[in-house]
């Protein structure tokens, strides 16, 4: 999906600077974080490392993205002598794919095979409905056959015929390409022919950008292989202009320092090895906000953690166990485009600020998943709206200011009025008065989100009890609380900048490499010697490229795991698994976390490794902060107070965010408004400042 | 009703159902489950067996299909005691339960404060049900002991407490003993997650108001089913359309259905349908129910799946025919009668609102099944391949490649995973070009692919519209047919059943080829784009062939250096043409 965040919820350019100890400070490292969405780039500059000296945003430029990109650094005005490293998140690469503008390229298979890219796995579009068609990255006249064919032992069955590889290299010289894709069948076990085919193409065509099935993944799954390769070759050449073109653009600006970009796994790559790494950048922002969330929860005492982020389009939630967010072994870009590569598991359901409320032809209120996006937007943002949003429900109970609103550059205030009538009208349908139907539109909404968060927890074993929900994004904020009191979470952390958590994620990250490879065979069957030389292989390449780049690193973490089943399965469960281990103690280990999952095991049946898979991080030097808990302190005056409904209109404080500082407790009913974001403490809810600036709401 | 409750309840109605897919999904053994989705889950009002919501994940087929079945066992528990807490009862007799024998399905009673309160139902697809066939697709049945193990309704579990001897039975009787008792286990485990949701809906909500909201968003649904069938203009349509043979006699049967649109409410008569056939073509009253719903719901996808969507409809289906099968007669090829009324129904509906109808997808589930021994290790396999095929032409647009069948989400193995499970080796996996349906909006191609056996297995195939090709729709012409060839030692058998055979024996070497139909076309192909049949002829989803004697377009061809050919349509010597050979059609 195109990242639209904070299309409704939107921010004035704005710059905050924090006023902090700067002898401290120069102690430290100075960092920037920049995170380029699709609507906004953002900016977290931190002269430590973790905390904020100056956050700001201003509008991105898809024409460019490094034109916004230096145009937050300049406005920020990041003082560029101290800077010694640039983090960045983007969604380039995302964008590129999803409006089919990415290299043209051509693939080469298995005689019998070029159309696995196109055909899939048998399937539709929609469940409900027979229309819609594929668009396949590589069309069917740029697809080629050669002769050649490996088992799944990879063993050769048949030779490559070099001759007809020549001839195909000719062939795609008629085509014009930028790329070449080379995925065989059961190139995972054995990837010689694809090299083969690779270095006579490279003859052919030494411009071409080749990129072989096998070192993209080493997993079975032709299908799904393919399309991987191709995503990476589709992106490579434009990934490659970018990262030229960021680098100088940075030179100019006058910062020749390291510059790391975010990966989909929530790890860190350097610049300069961002071409062979496109593929892994598809969800780079997301990825980074939850890094950020899953750090902002550790430090603060929780080591479960559900992040939510809430935008004008969209609610992507994850899970975070003991610091680590959940990973995912692969996921869909767009129909019949699957990628599967390890990425940080968000989910996204369409319920954003812009949701647009409708009544179904049974009488029942639904909320989204159509959104009224940036234009023409919400009913009160006066661009021509006239179906009723979230954020016109949010305005309508006075939740969110109508005098000051976040992020409309050309707007003094919002058109309450029209808001006010827009519910009217759809009230009238369900027979609700006006606040009652906002009301309503924000219970629908935030059930819809309780519930994706309640399914993301409960059906993986887990009690949504022992989270803590980290809600940030725009509109999160002002729903976190309904959400952790439908799911009965007991606290709602919410961020110091909620608005600008994605560039901070980019900040706290380390360098991460995953790699796998397909096993498939019994567990019983390997021998310890053996399991320990695959691993050991694994973590020398990731330890390799870490150590390849000038990249400072404070140590190298590997982590290894078993993708395991129950022999027939298809749906693997990750093991986490250590160097040494013999199978046994791996099945044991197996059985656990299917208990763990599934509540019982399946007894007898014997087990299979699926794949191996290993983790190497090349951690980063950071601050570590352990702050005594704050004494607490009486908030201070509210900034005003005004009439806000929670079920029937309340006197509630209006507190800025600025003025919140570490200890102080806020009772609900109460808003805290800041730059980025407007937070919604409920009545029967308190909020505390913890001691690293983070407001913890919880029921009394 | 309280506007906001009620919506909050069905949406967490709607939660507790998909979360019950999502964990059969996950835990199930086979991949059929795991990997095709092929399960449903439910909750049932404990009174009426009516759907009160039904998971997302699970196949269509079984859409209304689970009312039906949980409507029959309410039937028969009155008479045998009764629903008791901790029981879950279990069966698979087609006749009640409207599929095929491998279509288990667990229906357990949720009991509030003693009281009933809810009936909870799992089905699953078992990868074996014994039988004569590995797998259970029997080509050649005659009767439904051939197909396999038949299940009356009996408990599983009778007051908590779990009939051994059953379980005993059931992993005695089928090849696949641990994959079945792994499945079984997983759907009875499925219950726990339903009866947690509800229970914490009326800790919430209390009894009364839930049942209350039950009652309403049943209503409500009706309202909307009602709504858009009032948008359908009055009148009865008619279709008819053939299955090529039962497999056993080499005859057509007919499918016939006269759809009336009366106001707000349908009727679907099958008078004049076809006798049941000898061979296993044999569909089930409630699963041609199902069907017609299926039907509907992909044209108005709004509508939500509960029993009020149901109401609106009434139903002839005539006793003893192919499409109310009664025992003894064989159902496991009830997916290709299935195609055939999904067909007549959207052949129907296309004269009454041909632009929000497509053309039909390519009709024929034409499932191949293996089965064999491991050579290394001598354990039996399965291996199941159902046909891909295209998508019907639509009023907006082309139709899709390689879609799964209408009523199915099912995807197609793997070909690499197939290699490591089965002694098989595949030679090709392609599209199937000239095989979409001609029209202003093409069909999309179906598929072909071949394999060779890695070792001695025997085969069996279950397919159909070899002789009844999809047809098109407003001026659209029909899809090639399907194709199945057996190569034995380097040469062609003959299949007098054509798309029908069982238990071939293949040998190191010898292949197996299939290829599907793909969809029909929508509107006269001689308005189709020239730019889309210059694009068609370049990718090669059309001949060169096709674009001129179907399409009537001039093609002219260039031969790169490598040899491969570039087409161009010249449009205005096209439109030239199609002018011409109009005339002459209207001067004949």
């Amino acid at each position: 999906m195109v990242r639209q965040e904070h299309a409704c919820i939107l921010l004035r350019n704005f710059i905050r600077r924090t006023a902090r100890n700067r002898q401290e400070a120069e102690e430290n490292v100075a960092l920037v974080g920049i995170d380029v969405g699709g609507t906004f780039t953002d900016l977290f500059y931190s002269t430590d490392g973790i905390n904020a000296d100056r956050i700001c945003k201003v509008p991105s430029t898809p024409h460019d993205p490094s034109d916004g990109l230096v145009n937050a650094l300049v406005t920020a005005e990041v003082p560029k002598n101290d800077l010694e490293l640039i983090l960045h998140g983007t969604t380039i690469a995302t964008n590129a794919l999803i409006e089919r503008q990415g290299a043209r390229t051509a693939l080469v298979t298995t005689k019998g095979f070029r159309d696995v890219l196109e055909l899939g796995r048998r399937d539709r579009p929609h469940f409900y409905g027979l229309t819609g068609l594929q668009d396949p990255l590589i069309p069917r006249d740029r697809r080629f056959e050669v002769t050649e064919r490996l088992n799944h032992t990879g063993e050769v069955l048949v030779d490559l015929d070099e001759v007809e590889v020549r001839r195909v290299g000719e062939a795609i010289k008629e085509e014009d390409v930028e790329a070449v894709v080379i995925s065989l069948l059961h190139s995972y076990a054995n990837p010689e022919h694809e090299q083969r085919i690779a270095a006579i193409l490279a003859e052919i065509g030494p411009d071409w950008e080749i990129v072989t099935s096998s070192s993209v993944i080493r997993e079975y799954y032709e299908f799904e292989r393919t399309s991987t390769a191709a995503v990476q070759a589709y992106l490579q050449p434009l990934i490659t202009r970018y990262s030229h073109n960021l680098l100088s653009r940075l030179k100019d600006w006058g910062f020749e320092r390291q510059t790391l970009v975010m990966q989909s796994n929530g790890g860190l790559v350097p610049a300069p090895q961002l071409p062979s790494r496109a593929a892994h950048v598809v969800r780079s922002g997301p990825a980074a906000g939850v890094t950020a969330a899953a750090r902002i929860a550790a430090e603060a005492g929780f080591d479960r953690a559900i992040t939510g982020d809430m935008g004008g389009t969209s609610f992507d939630v994850a899970v975070v166990i003991d610091g680590e967010p959940e990973i995912s072994p692969s996921t869909n870009l767009d129909f019949r485009v699957p990628l599967r590569l390890s990425m940080i598991n968000v989910h996204t359901i369409g319920a954003g600020g812009g949701s647009i409320a409708w009544v179904d032809r049974g009488g029942i209120l639904q909320v989204g998943p159509k959104s009224a996006k940036a234009r023409p937007g919400p009913v009160c943002f006066g661009h021509g709206g006239t179906e009723p949003t979230v954020t016109d429900a949010n305005l309508v109970l006075s939740r969110i200011n109508a005098e000051d609103p976040i992020g409309l550059t050309n707007l003094k205030r919002l058109d309450v009025e029209g808001a006010r009538a827009a519910m009217k009208r759809l009230g009238d349908k369900i027979g609700l008065g006006i606040e009652d139907t906002a009301e309503a539109i924000l219970a629908v909404v935030n059930q819809n989100m309780a519930g994706r968060t309640r399914l993301l927890s409960i059906e993986r074993g887990y009690d949504p009890r022992d989270f803590a929900l980290v809600i940030f994004g725009g509109a999160g904020p002002l729903h976190g609380a309904a959400i952790v009191r439908e799911v009965g979470i007991k606290t709602m952390l919410v961020p110091p900048s909620p608005g600008v958590l994605c560039a901070m994620g980019c900040v706290v990250a380390d360098l991460r490499y995953d790699i796998s490879r397909t096993v498939a065979r019994a567990t019983a069957s390997l021998d310890a010697g053996e399991l320990a030389q695959m691993l050991d292989e694994q973590e020398q390449e990731g330890a390799e490229k870490i150590r390849s780049q000038s990249v400072s690193v404070k140590s190298i973490a590997t982590r290894h795991f078993a993708e395991m089943a129950y022999v027939g399965q298809i749906h693997t469960l990750r093991v986490p698994i250590e160097h040494g281990w013999d199978a046994e103690r791996i099945s044991q280990a197996f059985e656990e976390a299917y208990r763990h999952e599934y509540g019982n095991t399946l007894g007898d049946i014997p087990s299979t490794v699926v794949s191996l898979r290993t983790v190497v991080e090349g951690v980063r030097e950071h601050k570590q902060r352990d702050l005594p808990v704050p004494k607490e302190i009486p908030a201070p005056e509210p900034v005003a107070t005004r009439q806000v409904h929670f079920g029937r209109w309340h006197d509630t404080a209006i507190h800025d965010r600025a003025t919140l500082e570490p200890g102080m407790i806020v009772q609900g009913p109460a808003i805290i408004e800041q730059a980025d974001t407007t937070t919604v403490i409920e009545p029967n809810m308190t909020a505390r400042v913890d001691a690293y600036g983070n407001l913890l709401v919880e029921l009394v | 009703m309280d506007p906001v409750t009620l919506a909050v309840v069905r949406g967490a109605l709607e939660q507790i159902a998909d979360e019950m897919d999502l964990h059969l999904i996950h835990a199930a053994i086979s991949p059929i489950i795991s990997e095709t989705n092929d399960c449903a889950h439910g909750i049932f009002d404990a009174e009426t067996g009516e759907t009160i919501a039904q998971g997302r994940f699970g196949l269509p087929v079984f859409l209304a299909n689970m009312q039906f079945t949980v409507q029959n066992l309410i039937e028969h528990v009155r008479g045998h005691g009764g629903f008791q807490p901790g029981d879950t009862w279990i069966l698979n007799d087609p006749y009640r339960c409207g599929t095929h024998l491998q279509d288990v399905v667990l229906i357990a009673p949720h009991f509030v404060d003693g009281e009933l309160f809810a009936l909870l139902a799992s089905t699953g697809h078992w990868m074996d049900i014994g039988g004569s066939v590995p797998g259970g697709w029997a080509p050649q049945a005659q009767d439904i002991h051939t197909e396999g193990m038949l299940i009356p309704p009996v408990k599983l579990y009778d007051g908590g407490k779990l009939n051994e001897g059953l379980v005993a039975m059931f992993t005695t009787n089928v090849r696949l003993p641990s994959q079945i008792e792994g499945d079984l286990f997983a759907m009875a485990n499925v219950f726990t997650v339903g009866r947690r949701g509800l229970d914490a809906l009326i800790n919430r909500y209390g009894r009364e108001t839930l049942s209350a909201c039950v009652r309403e968003m049943i209503d409500r649904s009706e309202t909307q089913m009602r709504s858009y069938i009032e948008e359908i203009p009055d009148g009865t349509y008619h279709y008819e359309d053939f299955l090529d043979n039962d497999g056993i006699e080499d005859k057509p049967i007919k499918v016939k259905l006269a759809l009336t649109v009366d106001g707000s409410s349908m009727h679907f008569d099958f008078t004049g349908s076809d006798p049941a056939a000898k061979g296993p073509l044999n569909l089930a009253r409630s699963t041609t129910q199902s069907t017609c719903f299926i039907a509907l719901k992909h044209i108005f996808a709004d509508v939500p799946v509960n029993g009020g969507a149901f109401r609106p409809t009434t139903f002839t289906i005539p006793d003893g025919s192919i499409i109310s099968a009664a025992y003894p007669s064989p159902v496991s090829g009830y997916l290709e009668p299935i195609g055939r009324v999904f067909d007549v129904v959207i052949g129907a509906l296309a004269q009454a609102i041909p632009e929000r109808t497509p053309a039909p997808a390519f009709g024929t589930v034409g499932v191949v099944t293996v089965g064999g021994r491991q050579p290394e290790t001598g354990s039996y396999f399965v291996a199941v391949f159902p046909y891909p095929g295209g998508y019907g032409g639509h009023f907006r647009g082309d139709g899709l490649v390689n879609g799964t069948p209408p009523v199915s989400m099912a995807n197609f193995m793997s070909i690499e995973m197939s290699e490591h499970r089965y002694p098989l080796q595949f030679d090709e996996f392609a599209i199937r070009e000239d095989s979409g349906g001609a029209g202003k909006y093409r069909g999309g191609c179906g598929t072909q692919y071949r394999f060779r056996a890695r070792s001695e297995c025997v085969v069996s195939a279950l397919g159909d519209r070899m002789d009844h090709v999809p047809f098109g729709i407003a001026g659209g012409k029909g899809a090639a047919p399907s194709r199945v060839r057996l190569e034995l030692g380097g040469k062609d058998v003959a299949l007098p059943m054509r798309s029908k055979f069982e238990k071939q024996k293949l040998l190191k070497e010898d292949t197996l080829s299939a290829a599907s139909p793909g969809g029909g076309g929508f509107g006269n192909p001689l308005e189709r784009d020239t730019d889309a049949i210059e694009r068609d002829l370049n990718l090669g989803y059309i001949s060169p062939k096709s674009a001129r004697e179907t399409y009537g377009a001039v093609v002219t061809e260039t031969a790169l250096k490598s040899g491969r050919k570039r087409y161009k349509v010249d449009r205005a010597a096209t439109d030239a043409l199609r002018a011409r050979s109009e005339q002459l059609a209207r001067a004949s």
